[in-house]
């Protein structure tokens, strides 16, 4: 063998040594790694931040890698987004944990779904952050009963919850804002509110189902997640009730049209709870001019009425959830704080934060009505009035007003149950006003609806929808709060009764009701069970399915949330009253339970719009029947039939 | 709080006595009650045994737990409205047990029924509705504690 020959054998033998003894070889270098930790699968509003940052863990052999390089990369085009140094590049040194965490994420304006890496020096792979930017529905709503979060005594407290939530066309929720007061120990954090960072809207093809809220306060809902029960009237609108054990209430929820801002006059009312936890009630007219408020604003603070106060304040910028503050305003000597939600320019929900008081309603523009109005504001109507969850003493009435302009008088027709006390289609007639300003008042004097008998009145604008304020149709009409002693925080509406044809009372009726009750056979303390559901009116007769919030048990021993509920009633004309009807009984049918009946009495605007209550000696309610507009949908957007689409897959 | 309306209980069941006697022929007129809901100058004070404690209502009777006490005149049923029995401070096993009540008598729906501002028993006053006869409830109590005002 030459030299040269073995010299090369040496050499092969020394390389399979070394290929062969590298798991052995102490000075051989441990394997580096990079792992996402926090951040992936998010989904965020096109041109909004993300709820989380991104985070990356880097290993040594195992072990966390302190002080060493991370960079995050978004792709340089199409649906990306930037860091806080406005590029799509980061880098980040590790903690003593190894952990890397990127700033706050911005996703550009386009829509799509996308990749983030992070990669370190070293390491053979990189952590990957699968993101998306999403295009979505923003909805407002708002709601208020009785929540068992925060009982004292084992005893229930009044909330108020408003917010806006922002759901893509797949029907996630992809983020929001929320305020919630119970005004003892659970209010949202301000001014900041709240935040709503994901969630599920899943309905049936019947527009009926769940919206899930899940939000960053833990004392909420449980854990922080609030399910909200929900029934479509339309695409843009629908009836709520919360539906998660930690509450019962009744609310609505709107489309938002963003951006938009308050500006001209409006009437308003909200109601709730006062300082000393008693129950009281606002109502009023204000003008916005440049950003501030001046108005009039009459109250039912516990029985103590007050009438036409100067009301004034400064309302901030919307954010791009609609949502602001009416800042400065004193009632009674009382600074309230107060936010709003913008449903659109002319509709706004009204929510009291302060931690020691609570409320909750609406205000509504008047257009000609805030400087021409006048007793000609208030045509033929139906009205509605129920107390709130922390009334003295539970009533609910409904009824017709005819009222006479020129005289400043009315007569009509009205029922009305406080607490067993019945009135049944009792002739009611009495004095009105309103002034030019849209801001009036309406008493009942011939003693016909109990102690039902004096409201402040305020105008809104002829061609708004009270009950849905993106419909187009509905004629305006009047809000109502109570002014009577013993009744105070009762607020309610009057809207212009244009059809008491009993062949127009027919079709598909989403329906709801917040009913106060005294009978819990539970024998837990609590006051009011919700609900809602879709019906259908044929031959005089109401067939539907709902879901029933009995947390307080109503209907059996324990506390329940009922789905599919059966609701049945046969429905009489009151021939005597055109557009007024009687169903005794309806039928509600929970669990394996056998049927409740309940009493009702319906008053009929139009076809598409009834009130009904119910009067029986154990419990009332106050409520709405309201058409599914077919034509509405029918004329729906593509991205607004396929959201319902979805939703309806989803839950199957 | 008027504790001295307490001894004056041969004067007010005379009164009571009279309430009683004109229930009836007032249960044939319309049931049209004068404002404010709950009128301080109407109160009265009278004692009793306490006959019965309903912790919720039958139907046609005025929501909320009811006391029916014996007295002289016969037995009243005394509304204690939704927290008369339930939260912190609140009655308890009154049954059978002197009182000394303070309300407004009140027709509804046909029955005369006092509307209790407060109830002494065992030396000790419960208060349950405020001067306007809002009920007091658990959280309303807690806040007029922590701002230093009476009941």
């Amino acid at each position: 063998m030459s030299r040269e020959f073995l010299c090369s054998i040496l050499v092969i033998l020394s390389s399979l040594a070394l290929l062969t003894g590298c798991g052995s070889n102490p000075s051989q270098k441990p394997m580096v790694s990079i792992t996402a930790t926090k951040g992936s699968g998010q989904e965020s509003l096109t041109s909004a931040a993300f709820a989380s940052p991104l985070a990356a863990k880097v290993t040594t052999g195992g072990t966390p890698t302190a002080g060493v390089k991370v960079t995050f990369t978004a792709p340089s085009f199409g649906a990306t987004g930037a860091f806080a140094n406005g590029t799509a590049t980061e880098t980040v040194m590790t903690d003593f944990s190894g952990i890397a965490t990127s700033s706050t994420l911005t996703a550009n304006a386009t829509e799509g779904s996308y990749s983030v890496s992070a990669t370190v020096a070293g390491a053979t792979t990189s952590a990957t952050f699968d993101l998306r930017n999403a295009t979505a529905t923003f909805f407002s709503f708002y709601l208020n009963g009785l929540e068992t979060i925060d009982n004292s005594g084992n005893l229930p407290s009044y909330y108020a919850l408003a917010g806006s939530v922002a759901i893509d066309s797949s029907g996630n929720v992809v983020s929001g804002e929320q305020d919630y007061n119970d005004g003892f120990h659970v209010t949202s954090p301000q001014p900041g509110g709240d935040f709503i960072l994901s969630g599920t809207l899943a309905v049936d093809a019947n527009g009926q189902g769940t919206l899930t809220l899940i939000t960053n306060n833990a004392a909420l809902g449980s854990a922080g997640t609030e399910t909200l029960g929900i029934q479509f009237v339309n695409a843009n609108h629908a009836l709520i009730t919360q539906f998660d054990g930690s509450a019962t209430s009744s609310g609505s929820l709107d489309l938002q049209t963003l951006p938009s801002a308050m500006s001209g006059g409006y009437a308003f009312t909200f109601s709730g709870v006062d300082s000393n936890y008693e129950a009281v009630a606002f109502g009023g007219v204000f003008s916005i001019s440049g950003g501030t408020v001046t108005g009039k604003v009459d109250v039912n603070d516990a029985g103590i009425v007050t009438r036409a106060d100067d009301l004034n304040g400064t309302v901030t910028t919307p954010d791009r959830f609609g949502r602001g503050q009416i800042t400065g305003v004193s009632v009674n000597g009382i600074l309230l704080s107060l936010n709003y939600y913008l449903v659109s320019p002319e509709a706004i929900r009204i929510i009291d934060v302060d931690d020691i008081d609570s409320a909750v309603g609406s205000a509504f523009g008047q257009g000609s009505n805030a400087t021409a109005a006048g007793n000609g504001s208030l045509g033929k109507s139906v009205f509605g009035v129920e107390d709130n969850s922390w009334g003295s003493i539970y009533y609910a009435a409904a009824g017709i007003l005819v009222p006479r302009a020129g005289s400043g008088t009315f007569t009509g027709v009205a029922d009305n149950d406080e607490e067993s006390t019945i009135a049944a289609a009792a002739t009611i007639s009495g004095t009105y006003s309103i002034a030019s300003n849209g801001y009036g008042s309406l008493t009942i004097t011939n003693a016909g609806l109990l102690d039902v008998t004096s409201f402040g009145l305020y105008a809104t604008d002829p061609s708004l929808n009270l009950l849905d304020p993106n419909n187009t149709s509905g004629g305006g009409g009047v809000l109502l709060v109570s002014l009577d002693s013993g009744l105070e925080g009762g607020v309610g509406l009057a809207i212009p009764q244009t059809d008491t044809v009993t062949n127009s009372f027919k079709g598909s009726y989403a329906f709801g009701a917040q009913v106060y009750e005294s009978a819990f056979l539970s024998g837990a303390t609590g006051w009011e069970f919700d609900y809602i559901g879709l019906g259908s009116v044929s031959s005089g007769a109401l067939t539907g399915t709902g879901a029933v919030n009995d947390t307080f048990g109503f209907f059996s021993s324990t506390s329940n949330l009922y789905n599919a509920a059966p609701f049945a009633g046969a429905i009489t004309a009151d021939t005597a009253n055109p557009g007024r009807y009687t169903m005794v009984p309806l039928n509600i049918t929970v669990g394996s339970e056998s049927p409740t009946p309940f009493s009702m009495a319906i008053y009929q605007a139009r076809g598409s719009a009834l009130f009904w209550i119910n009067e029986d000696s154990n419990s009332l309610s106050f409520g709405t029947l309201q058409q599914e507009p077919t034509a509405v949908r029918v004329g729906r957007n593509a991205k607004t039939e396929f959201r319902f689409n979805t939703r309806a897959r989803a839950k199957r | 709080m008027g504790c001295n309306r307490f001894v004056r209980t041969v004067r007010v069941i005379a009164r009571l006595m009279t309430g009683l006697w004109l229930a009836v022929p007032l249960m044939a007129q319309t049931a049209v009650e004068s404002r404010p809901y709950y009128d301080v100058t109407n109160e009265i004070a009278f004692s009793g045994t306490v006959s019965g404690v309903l912790t919720t209502a039958p139907p046609g009777m005025t929501w909320g737990s009811h006391l029916l006490v014996a007295t002289i005149a016969g037995t009243i049923d005394a509304s204690l409205g939704r927290w008369g029995l339930v939260g912190n401070e609140a009655l308890s096993r009154i049954n059978g047990k002197q009182v000394d009540v303070l309300g407004v008598m009140k027709r509804i729906d046909g029955r005369q029924v006092l509307l209790v501002r407060s109830v002494k028993v065992d030396g000790k006053i419960y208060v349950i509705r405020n001067t306007r006869g809002v009920p007091l409830s658990p959280q309303a109590r807690e806040r007029a504690v922590r701002k230093g005002e009476p009941l």
